[in-house]
């Protein structure tokens, strides 16, 4: 009766069995041929993911740093610049500055030097002038008294004294 | 694609064509026969609950009672024998379902790229949707390791119940005086064999990593007998839980069993007698309900082989 009750159930020991290696089959079939390279392949597309990702951060990075650089680079170009120019700016001011040293010194030379020749041109005039001017007083004198009390004849003599001594100025 | 207009009016039309072909389906149908005496659509189905024998012929005729015995104007059903060999609707179907499982995976394996496409997309996503319920129950390692078994038995448990939806389950078969006596094929669900050998793989699995993991230790877990020996009372108590350990351990086997053949059997008989009570419209709702059914115990059945396995790694601390 109880065996009975098993096969009106469906028990059945055949199929059962095949069964059970109709399911190893089938698992060995897919671990072989679905599974495994499926799982493979899930790691590996997993893996380049990550890989991507983790190259699109570093080429940011580089990205960000080389910019940084070449603000760097920039600044400093521009701070070399300015120091070029100001560099030159103060060459020249301090050419300007020599060059009018010099030349006023030349100028201060050259004025001292004219200065000093007038001078001495005058003192020889003066010289002679005192020199001959003596003369003509003694001359004068010597008129004078030659020919006394002629009073036009004295003013005529004098007129004639001081025009010899202009004429010897002149002269 | 249809403007919202058309779309409207399909819609409308398709839905007024359902509502028609329910009632005609409601009069026609058992019900309505009762009702109006109208022609029944459908003979009444029987229900045989252990699978028939499809080949040798002879063994299939012997047992739908299609040969001519002596002394009776008709023959019986029998079911098969407990160690007759045949093969059996049910076992057809279970190749039918290991044959489109290995398409659909081995398909979707030879195809494979790093870029999917829509089918490869599908079944990685299925992979992952297994492979994800692994790790939550036994963490990624173990997920990964016992991934193949776990994994076999959800499609397969899935997809046998999903392709038995399919009409040709119901159409086609061996039949005498035009009335199907035993059908080609038939959800492999429905034959305790089936839910059976699950089962057994299932417990085979369990018990072998556990003795994996925890090497011979495993066993204390069932013959929790040291007390005993060291002579102390309370050592009773622990020898009977682990007598209760080891019963349960193999009363899993049957309710695996069962509760895979009982809802696959009770899903087969309902999508029959509401086809019988009322033959259209009504079904797709119990079609509905089967997917949902089918897609439930295949988690179910894989759900459980993961909490068992990860019982049966895992040292319980003392």
């Amino acid at each position: 009766m109880v065996l009975l009750g098993v096969t009106e159930l469906g028990i059945n020991l055949p199929s059962l069995i095949a069964y059970l290696v109709n399911f190893i089959i089938l698992l060995g079939i897919l671990t072989l041929f679905a599974y495994k390279p499926l799982m493979r392949m899930l790691d590996e597309r997993t893996e380049r993911i990550r890989e991507s990702l983790e190259a699109a951060d570093r080429a940011r990075e580089e990205a960000a740093s080389a910019h940084e650089a070449i603000q760097e680079q920039i600044t400093e170009a521009r701070r070399e610049g300015q120091r070029i120019m100001d560099q030159t700016r103060e060459a020249a001011e301090r050419f300007r500055t020599e060059e009018m040293d010099k030349a006023r010194q030349e100028a201060e030379a050259f004025v001292e030097r004219a200065r000093a020749d007038i001078q001495r041109e005058r003192d020889s005039a003066l010289q002679e002038v005192r020199a001959s001017f003596g003369d003509l007083a003694i001359t004068a004198a010597e008129r004078v008294i030659r020919s006394s009390l002629d009073r036009t004849a004295h003013e005529s003599l004098i007129a004639q004294v001081l025009e010899e001594g202009e004429t010897l100025r002149r002269g | 694609m249809p403007t919202s207009a058309l779309a409207k009016k399909l819609l409308l039309f398709t839905g007024v064509g359902m509502v028609v072909l329910l009632l005609v389906g409601f009069i026609f149908g058992a019900v309505g026969s009762a009702m109006f005496g109208t022609d029944m659509f459908l003979e009444k189905p029987e229900i045989h609950l252990p699978p028939q024998a499809i080949f040798p012929a002879s063994t299939r005729d012997e047992h739908l009672g299609l040969l001519n015995v002596e002394g009776e104007t008709e023959g019986h059903v029998t079911p098969l024998g407990a160690t007759e060999i045949a093969v059996t609707n049910t076992l057809l179907s279970s190749w039918f379902t290991t044959i489109v499982l290995i398409l659909i995976f081995v398909i979707a394996a030879r195809r494979r790229s790093l870029v999917p496409g829509r089918f490869q997309g599908l079944v990685e996503t299925m992979i992952e949707g297994v492979l994800g319920f692994a790790s939550s129950v036994l963490g990624p390692e173990m997920a990964r390791r016992t991934f193949p078994i776990v994994a076999t038995i959800f499609f397969f448990v899935l997809f046998n119940a999903w392709l038995a939806l399919l009409p040709f389950y119901q159409f086609l078969g061996f039949t005498q005086d035009g009335e199907i006596k035993a059908h080609l094929i038939r959800s492999a669900g429905t034959d305790i064999n089936l839910p059976l050998a699950l089962a057994l793989i299932s417990f085979v699995f369990v018990e072998y990593w556990g003795f994996r993991v925890r090497g011979i230790g495993y066993l204390k877990k069932f013959f929790q007998l040291g007390k005993i020996f060291r002579g102390k009372p309370s050592g009773l108590i622990d020898a009977f839980v682990g007598f209760l350990e080891l019963t349960s351990e193999l009363v899993r086997v049957v309710s695996f069993t069962f509760r895979l053949f009982g809802n696959m059997t009770a899903g087969e008989i309902l999508v029959v007698m509401i086809t019988f009570l009322v033959p259209f419209v009504a079904t797709q709702f119990v079609f509905g309900l089967e997917l949902l059914v089918g897609l439930i115990q295949a988690v179910i059945f894989a759900g459980l082989t993961l909490v068992f396995l990860s019982v049966a790694i895992t040292r319980e601390e003392h």
